[in-house]
């Protein structure tokens, strides 16, 4: 049996030992009688035109977590903050906020010295920090994301194993916490497109990749879920709380249905093959460019709004930088045609 | 005021709840869902880690089989169990549960043969996905499932009455919709109440933030009859540090896949619980740790507060991590599983009494209102027991709506339960008190009175304290900022009213019960009597607001304690 690792690798983890950001180093970070300094952004939509901070100031206990900040503010402080959770124990998914521009859950992130509170993005604000869930959620019952059989089950215990449940299994570990679709920058865009975000497709690959499922998925993600819109930025797989492969364990997968499934309407997806090819490695600003085609210079500030960001890199794409291993990448795709390397 | 009207009315979206009006739609009837948190993302059943393998389910021996329902009855239930009813449920979860979970997609944790994975002990159980997260997977199944058959709810919305009409019968009830601040009558002459065990009445809680004892008062209210409430279970394994946790355990269930059990430490390191070896049928094994613990307090070598430890350091770390996900918080808090213990504290965890029920229909002397669940009196339950509770409600409900006759909500009850709940969204003065400070000391109270250990004495002081919390603190509460729109506060307002009503109650039946029995233990009454307390110890309403006791004895036919009296500290449950 092989252990699954302590400290799961993805890129939520990558780096954090080399930054001095491992759950250790932040929990030695602070000792009792420290004190923690919260601006936490309020916002009551139906009586303030924008919303403002407020700084706090929180005695710290032992590995204190960002959700007890948050409850001694609403408790003692007089502060009547509104922020929503239920849990406590990473399993509700509801107390999602960013802390200094980062999405994280509430109740299993350790405070940091000085933090910024902000309502997740992507979503309007109800009050302060608790978000409107419903078009999220209206997202996720787009995709019909429930087993439809492709024969009728068998009886208990139905004939199954885990290898061939083991595509899907890492997309179980899902809570809908929506920090990914907080992050995703393509989600940000807006009416621009029809993405369905990352949390919604990883509900979707739950089911399109459970063996016991009959529909065709891949038509799903692509004409309701708008799959290849999403430029693998990782951005969504940087902040999930439990370390779920979003872009490589979910995404690609249905990308790979979709296309399996209607190669002619995923336009996208050969356009992200032939930069693949040409570049050996993923640019978004060219998928933008490949996909929406002049339409993408039509929105001068979002291209500059996501330059900023660092998502995009229109220097790099006009250069046509490439990476110093490009011809095992074309190997790679040689291989996957079947041509000789 | 919103009004609304429903054919039939559930409260409540954990397991019972749900599962209530999945079958009331399946059975014609169009139920509406109010749930004071997210349906499916709140109360206890996204809890449930361990699923249990009842009967003759997965190759069980008649041993097995017959083990299971002892530990249910004993060890689970210290004989305060309708044994009927556990024979019927688990009929029921062995035949319909599971294949109904199965069929609609849950994925029952297969190894690579695809045989489904249990541990090897007298008494198994299973998992969905992965061990520890089976309840996330199984309401969020259960959320889809009320989606797609469109079933409407009212979410974030809280019920703050039930209202009765003429013949004392149920007309429909009252409720805070706290993201638009705004109250609503919703008329229905029959609900099924499914709010669950817990209520967050001790500094230290399993229960979900939302969970205020809320169902077991309001039916109070209505008119029905409790029991029971005295006994309290304990969490002894859960995490201390951070404070907030409380609900991350270092889980004491046998790990799937193997025959071991994480280990319990005193302060000097010396083991004092170890499931494997103690009580390997005690599939959860909750009142021996604490027993256990109890006898280290003693020894003045753990507090109940902290001061000890659990692990898995005994167990080779692939076998911890290969189908659970009780790495998790030794992994956030940058230990390792292999190597460190975790230091632990005990919560208060279910509450096993509650509302008197027909278990049989799940009906309450109350025309029209129905339990399902924690909030029963009837079963300190597991999550397939409760969806039982839920599919038996429905199916009587769908059965009696025919005969229940329309009774019109009485118009005087509602607008004094508006102005009631407005006038709880009042500012706060002077020298006033916040709902947060009175739920904070009745914690404090309860934490220091109410513990493992209590007597006479101390029952008696607290009580007077919680009718003192109620009588100066409630009417001097008021809120530091009254915005109607999702004010915590002033939901924290109508929490406390609830709770110092059960706590009371609460206080009054453990007075009662001159006896020790499982979790629950009296220092001057050190004994388990079942000559005199194997029954259910009955709390009835009077007409001018006083309380009645009366105790009603157990029928016992399958399992039955074999003595009569014996120090409860030298049994192991
Ligand atoms: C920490 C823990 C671990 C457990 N482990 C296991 C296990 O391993 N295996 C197992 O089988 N069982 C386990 N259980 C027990 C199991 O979880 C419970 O038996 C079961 O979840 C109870 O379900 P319920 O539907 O009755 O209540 P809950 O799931 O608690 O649901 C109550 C619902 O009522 C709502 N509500 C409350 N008040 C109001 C109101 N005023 N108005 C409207 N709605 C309201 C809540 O928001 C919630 O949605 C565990 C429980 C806990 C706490
Ligand atoms: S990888 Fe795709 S889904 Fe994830 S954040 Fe980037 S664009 Fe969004
Ligand atoms: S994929 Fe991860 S980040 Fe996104 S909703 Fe699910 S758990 Fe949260």
């Amino acid at each position: 049996m092989a252990e699954r690792p302590q400290i799961p690798a993805g890129a939520r983890n990558l780096g954090r030992d080399d930054t001095g950001d491992s759950p250790a180093a932040r929990l030695a970070r602070l000792r009792d009688g420290d004190t923690v300094t919260a601006r936490i952004s309020r916002f009551d939509p139906t009586t303030d035109t924008a919303p403002h901070f407020e700084t706090y100031r929180v005695p710290y206990t032992k590995w204190m977590r960002v959700l007890e900040v948050l409850t001694h503010v609403s408790e003692e402080l007089g502060g009547d903050l509104a922020h929503r959770w239920f849990c406590a124990n990473r399993m509700c998914g509801t107390c999602a906020v960013r802390v200094n521009g980062r999405e994280v859950l509430a109740c299993w992130e350790p405070v940091e010295p000085e933090m910024t509170i902000e309502p997740l993005r992507n979503a309007p604000v109800v009050r302060d920090l608790v978000i409107d869930r419903s078009g999220y959620e209206q997202r996720v019952l787009g995709l019909t994301p429930w087993l439809e059989r492709r024969e009728p089950y068998r009886g208990f215990p139905e004939p199954l194993t885990h290898p061939a449940m083991a595509a899907a299994d890492k997309a179980l570990d899902c809570i809908s916490c929506m920090c990914c679709f907080s992050a995703c920058p393509v989600v940000g865009l807006g009416d621009e497109t029809n993405f369905a975000g990352p949390a919604p497709l990883v509900q979707l690959a739950r089911v399109a990749l459970d063996p016991r499922d009959g529909i065709d998925r891949g038509r799903i993600a692509l004409e309701r879920g708008a799959v290849f819109d999403c430029v693998s930025c990782y951005k969504c797989e940087e902040v999930c709380p439990v370390s779920i492969p979003i872009v490589t364990g979910a995404i690609e997968p249905l990308k790979a249905l979709a296309f399996k499934s209607l190669p002619r309407k995923s336009r996208h997806a050969r356009v992200f093959l032939a930069i693949v090819r040409s570049r050996g490695r993923i640019d978004p600003s060219a998928l933008i460019l490949g996909v929406q085609r002049l339409a993408a210079l039509r929105h001068p500030l979002r291209i500059l709004k996501l330059w900023r960001r660092g998502k995009i890199d229109p220097l790099k794409t006009l250069f046509g930088f490439r990476l110093p291993d490009i011809k095992q990448v074309r190997q790679v795709f040689a291989a996957v045609r079947g041509e000789p390397r | 005021m919103r009004r609304l009207a429903a054919e039939a009315v559930v409260i409540g979206g954990g397991a019972a709840g749900t599962f209530a009006a999945l079958e009331l739609r399946r059975r014609g009837v169009k139920p509406l869902i109010l749930c004071k948190g997210l349906v499916g993302k709140s109360g206890a059943s996204i809890f449930a880690g361990n699923l249990v393998v009842p009967g003759r389910l997965l190759g069980n021996t008649e041993q097995q089989a017959r083990d299971t329902a002892e530990f249910l009855i004993r060890m689970h239930n210290h004989f305060l169990i309708d044994q009927h009813y556990a024979r019927a449920a688990g009929e029921w979860i062995e035949r319909e549960y599971y294949p109904e979970l199965e069929r609609a997609g849950l994925y029952l944790r297969r190894d690579k043969r695809g045989a489904i994975v249990t541990n090897d002990g007298p008494v198994r159980c299973m998992a969905a996905h992965s061990q520890g997260e089976s309840g996330v997977l199984f309401m969020d199944l259960r959320r889809k499932q009320v989606l797609q058959a469109g079933i409407p709810w009212l979410e974030e919305t809280a019920v703050t009455a039930l209202l009765t009409g003429a013949g004392g019968a149920i007309a429909g009830v009252m409720a805070l919709d706290l993201a638009r601040g705004e109250v609503v009558a919703i008329e229905s002459r029959a609900v099924i109440l499914a709010t669950g065990y817990a209520d967050r009445f001790y500094p230290r809680s399993t229960a979900t933030r939302e969970m205020s004892a809320d169902g077991i008062a309001m039916a109070w209210r209505a008119g029905v009859e409790l029991m029971n409430l005295e006994i309290q279970w304990w969490h002894t394994s859960d995490v201390r540090f951070p404070l907030s946790w409380q609900r991350t355990q270092v889980y004491p269930n046998p790990i799937i896949g193997s025959s071991h059990a994480a280990r319990l430490y005193n302060g000097d390191g010396e083991m004092f619980f170890d499931q494997e070896a103690d009580a390997p049928v005690a599939m959860g094994p909750y009142t021996i740790q604490l027993k256990r613990l109890a006898k280290q307090v003693l020894a003045g070598k753990a507090r109940f507060d902290g001061g000890y430890y659990s692990g898995f350091t005994h167990v080779a770390p692939g076998a911890v991590t290969a189908y659970t996900d009780y790495a998790k918080a030794f992994a956030a808090l940058g230990k390792s599983v292999a190597a460190d213990t975790l230091e632990t504290a005990c919560s208060a965890h279910y509450r096993q009494g509650g509302i008197v029920v027909d278990p049989a229909t799940m009906a309450t002397r109350v025309p029209g209102l129905y339990v399902a669940g924690g909030v029963g009196g009837h079963s300190n339950g597991l999550i397939a027991p409760v969806t039982y509770d839920g599919m038996l409600a429905a199916e009587t409900v769908a059965n009696d709506l025919p005969r229940l006759k329309l009774v019109a909500l009485p118009e005087d009850k509602a607008t004094a339960e508006e102005a009631r709940l407005l006038g709880l969204r009042r500012p706060l003065s002077g020298n006033g008190v916040t709902p947060a400070q009175v739920k904070r000391r009745l914690r404090a109270l309860m934490g220091e009175k109410m513990g493992f250990f209590k007597d006479a004495a101390g029952m008696a002081a607290a009580l007077a304290e919680v009718t003192r919390l109620r009588d100066e603190l409630l009417p001097a509460m008021g809120l530091t900022n009254v915005t109607p729109r999702l004010n915590y506060a002033w939901l924290d307002a109508i929490d406390v009213a609830n709770m110092l009503e059960v706590a009371a109650l609460t206080i009054r039946g453990a007075l009662h019960r001159t006896e020790s029995r499982g979790p629950f233990y009296r220092t001057d009454f050190p004994d388990m009597d079942n000559e005199n307390w194997l029954v259910k110890n009955i709390l009835t309403p009077t007409p001018n607001g006083a309380v009645d006791f009366r105790t009603e004895p157990y029928d016992l036919p399958f399992f039955k304690p074999d003595f009569v009296r014996r120090p409860s500290l030298e049994l192991d449950w």
